[in-house]
């Protein structure tokens, strides 16, 4: 009940007792009543013409940095007493430092500037208006109004450095790039050796193997390199990532991804990004850094759901992808899963399954007994032989133990061998 | 706030305890000690019902023909308690760094000269006294009063 109201009932029915029961006393006790409730009317401001403008100090940021919220509220009609200002936070960012919320009050013609800082999780936020409650002197009228003051923070996940990741897919672009093409021409690493035709420099011409022969001169020939089409698939499926007590295997997935994607574009790779959870979240492949912020702008988005009919990954779209390029599967994997990544090999697809390790992920936080120590060492066996059966397929599997580093376990598997152990053929 | 709210129980039981109704002032301090307790916790929502009380009091006193100075000063301490009450509610949302002392005094200023102006009304009120006026007129001049203010408030707030 509003305070004007309730002064107003009270004022009422002391003139009814007064009234009813004759007596003037009852008028007395409510003219104090009377005259506050008549100041608070008097001074209450019916035109409130408040602006508000917002800077983000850094609209991109990443997990649990943070940035700086400055508001600045404009008074532009009468002046006013007594003014609630509140900034309206998105769901789960969280105040760092300073307020967001003032109480102030606002002259003619006078501006009011606050500042704080916000932290959260990573996502995309945001902020759209800012509350003020306008009382008069004494507080009896209240209105709220509503400033729209627009901004947007995204918070992307961490983005970690790969100095390479070694694809092998089918086939590849006709641009020049970083991965081996399958095909002689320029490049560095050896290829073969063709007869020398006019236009090849000296330099190639193979003298070992010209002596050889007494007509011919013998040229060598490099492995082309080339840029490809490469399709990363977040799994957010719940049944693959949420583990008991709320841990979650999803931001350990979200990084791989945003490492692996920043990389493979630094190659000059062209890349999308498929986010299979609750629905289908596509990023239309692209290159370079406007590929890579987009991609940032869709794994802040990312969030693991569940449904029936994303349940397991027989629906994987592979239209979205080109034939014979190069998918990348970023997936703790489910025991049904080895059947559809076979079946997308068998399709053509070059596959390469970066797997967070479930098991040792779960084995972290759980208490060391002799039980929880039988059923990891199971699920242990359980995950290796599935592994395995993939492997078979001839898919490429990296088996990511997220207390290590993601750019360590990428050097250990993915990263391309010295030059010198290339050319002893290692 | 506390002293409003001492004032106003405290005259109200004096007024009944006066008029050897011993019962009810011990009721009426109890109940301005609950809401002092009741601040303290931050219980604001129990300061509407307190003045509330407090007030049914004061009229019930006035009905019963006790002195009416004092039930009005214990009306009138009520109504200051409330309204401290809600301010000091009102303060929790500010920031450290707010004029919370300024808003503070400037609040204190302005509800002190609205209690001043209506205690002064109704203790004008309770002395100036026409002795012959039917209750019809009365009621009329009330009507007519309220009417009045009314328009006078509609014109000021349009300067």
């Amino acid at each position: 009940m509003s305070r004007s109201l309730f002064l107003g009932l009270l004022i009422y029915s002391l003139l009814a007792a007064g009234l009813i029961a004759v007596n003037g006393g009852m008028f007395t006790l409510m003219i104090p009543m009377l005259v506050y409730l008549l100041a608070g009317f008097l001074f209450s401001t019916d035109e409130i013409r408040l602006e508000a403008a917002r800077r983000l100090s850094a609209e991109r940021i990443s997990p649990h940095a943070e940035t700086v919220v400055t508001v600045t509220i404009i008074n532009r009609g009468a002046s006013l007493e007594e003014v609630l200002i509140e900034d309206v936070l998105p769901d789960d960012l969280q105040v760092a430092s300073n307020h967001c919320r003032h109480l102030i009050r606002l002259p003619r013609d006078s501006s009011y500037t606050f500042s704080y800082s916000v932290t959260g999780p990573r996502g995309g936020y945001g902020f759209e208006k800012v509350r003020a409650t306008v009382k008069d002197r004494l507080g009896v009228t209240s209105r709220e109004v509503r400033l729209e003051a627009r901004g947007q923070l995204f918070i992307f996940p961490p983005v970690t450095r790969l100095r390479h990741v070694t694809i092998h897919p089918r086939r590849t672009k006709v641009y020049a790039g970083t991965i081996p093409a399958r095909a002689g021409g320029a490049g560095t690493d050896f290829f073969g050796v063709r007869e020398y035709q006019p236009g090849d420099a000296p330099r190639s011409i193979n003298w070992r193997a010209s002596a050889h022969s007494e007509d011919a001169l013998y040229s060598n020939e490099f492995q082309q390199e080339r840029v490809s089409d490469v399709g990363i698939v977040l799994d957010g499926r719940i049944r693959t990532n949420e583990f008991a007590k709320g841990h979650s295997l999803f931001e350990h997935s979200v990084q791989a991804a945003a490492a692996l994607a920043d990389a493979l574009l630094l190659q000059g790779n062209r890349v999308g990004l498929l986010v299979y959870a609750a629905f289908l979240r596509w990023t239309y492949p692209g290159y370079g850094r406007v590929q890579r912020e987009r991609i940032l702008y869709s794994l802040a988005h990312a969030k693991p759901g569940g449904s029936e009919v994303f349940s397991g990954l027989e629906h994987l779209p592979t239209r979205l992808f080109p034939p014979e390029s190069q998918i990348i599967l970023v997936s703790p994997l489910h025991e049904d899963d080895w059947m559809p990544l076979v079946q997308l090999r068998a399709q053509g697809y070059q596959v390469l399954v970066v797997s967070p390790d479930p098991v040792r992920f779960e084995l972290s936080y759980l208490q060391k007994t002799g039980n929880v120590a039988l059923a990891a060492r199971v699920l242990h066996l359980e995950r290796k032989l599935l592994l395995q059966k993939v492997q078979r397929a001839g898919i490429q599997v990296l088996d990511w133990d997220v207390s290590i580093p993601f750019d360590l376990a990428v050097k250990r598997k993915l990263s391309r061998p010295p030059a010198w152990m290339r050319a002893v053929g290692r | 706030m506390v002293l409003s709210i001492i004032v106003g129980s405290v005259s109200l039981a004096y007024g009944y305890f006066e008029a050897g109704l011993d019962a009810p002032a011990r009721w009426v301090v109890s109940m301005g000690m609950i809401w002092l307790l009741a601040h303290w916790r931050k219980l604001y929502w129990f300061s509407s019902f307190a003045f509330f009380l407090m007030l049914f009091t004061a009229a019930y006193g006035v009905w019963m023909e006790l002195p009416t100075a004092w039930m009005l000063l214990g009306a009138l301490g009520g109504l200051l308690g409330w309204d401290l009450s809600d301010f000091a509610r009102r303060l929790q949302y500010a920031a450290p760094t707010d004029d919370i002392q300024g808003l503070e005094r400037r609040h204190l200023a302005r509800a002190g000269i609205v209690a001043l102006l209506g205690g002064g009304l109704a203790y004008l009120s309770l002395v100036i006294q026409v002795r012959r006026l039917a209750f019809e007129a009365a009621v009329g001049l009330i009507l007519l009063a309220a009417w009045g203010v009314t328009r006078l408030v509609m014109r000021l707030r349009k300067y």
